[in-house]
């Protein structure tokens, strides 16, 4: 017993006085996935994978990134591109003097390679592409060609993103689909596994890096938080440099504690947070219902308490803030997504939903109208969001309640179409294509009770159909930009979904010890870590802070 | 040795039973792994890819009696598949990443909490009325009814956050190799504390009530009576005769206690940042992962009966009276 006491002694003595070592001056340390413990898993190729953070951009390049936050495309492992004149063949001029981290020289055939991997394996292929193209070849050591199937000019993002693996080494896997690929080999500039431990694993930088003197870190540290609490709590304490988490009262819990070197910038570039109603049953077939529902939101409100004031109420065009350029004015009016209580039940009235003696609205079969909205139980943000959203609709007359789900609970009905309001996410790419393409196209539309993937509210205009194809073989910017301006202006007109806010890009940094952080002053790229892949413009441009 | 047997049969009866719900269990739950997947990126990657998703994870049509062949197959070969969402990984690597610490952390903090829990039972029963009994015993009961992520949050806050005694997550300093030394093993140490005195703290009172409350009523018995009027040293009488006799129904309570090692130190691992299992099989639920799902609860399935089978035999032990029925 005596002993034992002794030893408990001991140990808590040799606890407390262990000293903590400093950190190398170098190495940065990144927060970005929660996880408890890490597993190795360096495949670039498979988008549905739980690779390892930068695997898809950071080890692995892709040939061109756009930028949200400039509205640019800045060339990477290819210079540039060309279309031909018919705009079914894409050329890509491949980078000079670009090595694998093996020393062996990076090759058009290894881009053609990749994507014929794509084609053998529909696993790998997340983007779709051999929807559109027909072929890929190496003309020469530096032109890549692909040939389109049709002329669809918005798969130029897919092809530019698709991240480029080594031939000499994923011809020798037998399954690329399930290969974890332990020892990466890639062009990007982080590709030494240097430490892989359960709760840290440590990335050292490629010695044969394209850009000269880069990167200038040497290498990235990511510890493991289960939690976005304990993930915040390492962010405060400083033993973090970069970080893409949702931190509660950022400016108080965070910068504050040392406005010289904490920042944050959080962007409207996130996809758009919607309230969809089910347009395939009644009364939100009706474009005058679904209006007053959207009439009835208080948004100022909303995004106060649901998100801590860090974003702003949508506008009528529902584009997010990397969209500002393409954003069409007389669509962006529309006074379907402002407060006004009176002209909601006007329109609740004249589409026959007439409040009873008890004040509650009724359907056309007598009986009051019972809403339910639907979100996850543990996204704090949304539960807020729905509270709102349930009050104030109540204030229309409609007995409106929040229902939460279980999250895979939630998008089973949410996929299958077997809800009434449900809160969710929207799509986003480098041009609205894909933004309104499933929020308005009838190519979207799947049946009620199968699963589809976005479009969930099942809304299809013949017209808006029309303008996205037309879209998808313009080059021309101003057609392009008057094109997606009528479609803006019947997402306005037909109100197939309600925007509530844009969410905002989450980006922490720390430049107590590196420099070069993007920032709104200089938006090189965004902020957040898990804005891929315009990340690997971050990971290339910090720097170590001189001593 | 028939009663050995005979219990031996029991457990793999029992074995199988769960393993079969193991089976049917996740598949009667709403929702697909493949579009929980695509959902978690919300809206990051391209619905094209959903299709995609279902292809490489090999969902197959087959009617559910083959689906279970397969399964036991697969599970007898010691095969327990790849997670999905760990895709590409093998279950057994995922839950390979965790076992150890969750083992040896909730492991050695249910050992020491039985162990001390029941000690001072036997102390608190012997001297009845003392501050052992009348202090300790309430104020451990006290602690073990708050909520344990409360008190875990707390013991973090105060011993971690405020007073910088003890590191505030993982299982050892993320500079330091793992190894077989000394200075490696104390770093371990400095990072166990905190989340096993919280389970200790939050688990010793249970103990040390219902040891205190068993050896109370032997106490009473005609036994001790004897041994008393026999003379023999009141620590012999209080450990030899009370204690072993008192102990039977805190030996069955611990059987089960072990077992829920793996599962139940989920909270400790969260609030902790502490490399576990408990942690994979919150994450195997939400993506509907399934074989990582069944890889975790066959873990757990198969410690729980064989810690009660221990459990059984150390009852053989401890009291004559199963051998004689036996």
């Amino acid at each position: 017993m005596k002993s034992a006491t002794w030893l408990l002694l001991s140990v808590l003595w040799l606890s407390c006085t262990t000293e903590s070592r400093p950190r190398p001056p170098a190495t940065l340390f990144v927060s970005v996935e929660m996880h408890s413990a890490w597993v190795r898993n360096f495949n670039p190729l498979f988008a549905g994978a739980g690779s390892r953070w930068p695997t898809r951009a950071g080890v692995y390049e892709c040939m061109e990134i756009y930028t949200p936050s400039t509205g640019k495309w800045v060339p990477w492992l290819a210079t540039g591109h060309t279309w031909s004149e018919d705009r079914r063949t894409l050329r890509f001029t491949l980078r000079e003097g670009v090595r694998w981290s093996d020393g062996r020289p990076f090759h058009a055939e290894d881009v053609a390679f990749t994507f014929q991997l794509m084609k053998r394996h529909a696993a790998l292929d997340g983007g779709g592409i051999w929807r559109f193209i027909e072929d890929v070849r190496a003309e020469d050591s530096h032109t890549v060609a692909f040939h389109f199937s049709r002329v669809y000019i918005p798969g130029f993002a897919e092809l530019a993103h698709q991240p480029i693996v080594p031939r000499h080494v994923w011809e020798k896997v037998a399954d690329p689909v399930t290969f974890t690929n332990p020892e990466p080999v890639a062009t990007g500039p982080f590709t030494e596994v240097r430490v892989f431990r359960n709760q840290v694993y440590e990335l050292g930088k490629n010695p044969h890096y394209w850009q000269p003197g880069k990167p200038a870190v040497d290498a990235l540290r990511f510890l493991a938080f289960p939690t976005n609490d304990q993930a915040n709590l390492a962010l405060v304490e400083g033993d973090v440099d970069w970080a893409g988490n949702f931190v509660p009262a950022v400016d108080r819990t965070f910068v504050s504690k040392d406005p010289e070197h904490h920042a944050r910038w959080f962007p409207l570039f996130g996809s758009t947070v919607f309230l969809y109603p089910n347009t395939k049953r009644a009364p939100f077939d009706d474009v005058r219902v679904r209006k007053a529902l959207s009439m009835g939101v208080d948004r100022e409100r909303l995004v106060d308490i649901a998100m801590y004031g860090y974003t702003r109420p949508a506008d009528s065009t529902a584009l997010n803030d990397s969209y500002t350029r393409w954003r069409d004015e007389e669509a962006a009016n529309g006074t379907w997504v402002r407060h006004d209580v009176k002209e909601a039940a006007r329109l609740l009235d004249e589409a026959g939903l007439k409040p009873g003696p008890d004040g509650l609205r009724r359907g056309p079969d007598g009986l009051p109208l019972k809403l339910d909205i639907e979100v996850v139980g543990g996204w704090s943000d949304w539960v807020r969001a729905g509270q709102v959203l349930a009050r104030d609709l109540r204030k229309l007359g409609l007995d409106a309640h929040l229902k939460t789900y279980e999250f895979g609970a939630w998008q089973a009905r949410l996929q299958k179409g077997e809800f009434q309001l449900s809160i969710a996410w929207s799509l986003d790419g480098p041009t609205p294509y894909t933004f309104y393409k499933w929020l308005i196209s009838s190519h979207t539309v799947r049946p009620l009770g199968e699963v589809a993937a976005s479009n969930w509210h099942r809304f299809g205009d013949p017209e808006a159909d029309a303008l996205l194809t037309r879209f998808e073989t313009e080059v021309s910017p101003e057609e392009q930009k008057a094109l997606m301006a009528a479609v803006q202006r019947r997402f306005s007109e037909l109100a197939p979904a309600i925007p509530l806010f844009p969410n905002p890009s989450w980006g922490e940094s720390n430049s107590k010890r590196f420099t070069g952080f993007p920032t709104a002053q200089n938006p090189y790229a965004r902020l957040s870590p898990h804005a891929e892949p315009d990340s690997l413009l971050v990971l290339t441009e910090l720097a170590p802070r001189k001593p | 040795m028939r009663y050995v047997l005979r219990r031996l049969g029991f457990y793999l009866l029992a074995a199988w039973a769960s393993l079969t719900l193991n089976f049917v269990i996740p598949r009667l739950a709403p929702g697909d792994p493949a579009s929980a997947m695509f959902a978690r990126f919300e809206g990051r990657i391209q619905p094209e890819a959903m299709a995609a998703m279902r292809a490489a994870f090999g969902f197959t049509e087959a009617p559910l009696h083959v689906q279970y062949v397969t399964y036991l197959r697969h599970l007898f070969a010691g095969d327990l598949g790849l997670s999905y969402a760990y895709y590409p990984s093998r279950v057994s690597e995922v839950i390979g990443t965790g076992l150890i610490w969750t083992v040896g952390l909730a492991g050695c903090a249910v050992v020491f909490s039985f162990a001390l829990g029941s000690m001072l039972g036997v102390l608190a029963a012997w001297n009845r009325g003392g501050w052992l009994d009348t202090v300790v015993a309430p104020a451990l009961a006290f602690l073990g009814a708050f909520p344990y992520f409360w008190l875990a949050m707390l013991a973090l806050y105060l011993f971690g956050f405020g007073l910088g005694w003890f590191p505030l997550r993982h299982a050892y300093s993320h500079d330091l190799e793992p190894a077989l030394s000394f200075a490696f093993a104390t770093d371990v140490a400095r990072h166990a504390v905190l989340p096993a005195a919280s389970i200790v703290v939050a688990t010793m009172g249970g103990w040390m009530l219902s040891m205190r409350n068993t050896m109370v009523a032997t106490l009473g018995t005609d036994t001790l009576r004897l041994a008393h009027a026999k003379g023999l040293p009141p620590r012999q009488v209080m450990l030899r005769y009370a204690a072993r006799n008192a102990l039977l129904p805190n030996v069955t309570g611990f059987g089960m206690a072990l077992g829920f090692v793996l599962s139940g130190s989920l909270l400790t691992e969260i609030v902790f940042s502490y490399p576990g299992t408990g942690y994979l099989l919150i994450l195997a639920v939400r993506n509907q992962d399934y074989p990582l799902m069944q890889g975790l609860f066959l873990v757990i399935t198969l410690a729980v009966l064989a810690a009660n089978f221990a459990v059984d035999l150390l009852c053989l032990w401890l009291d004559p009276r199963t051998r004689a029925h036996a």
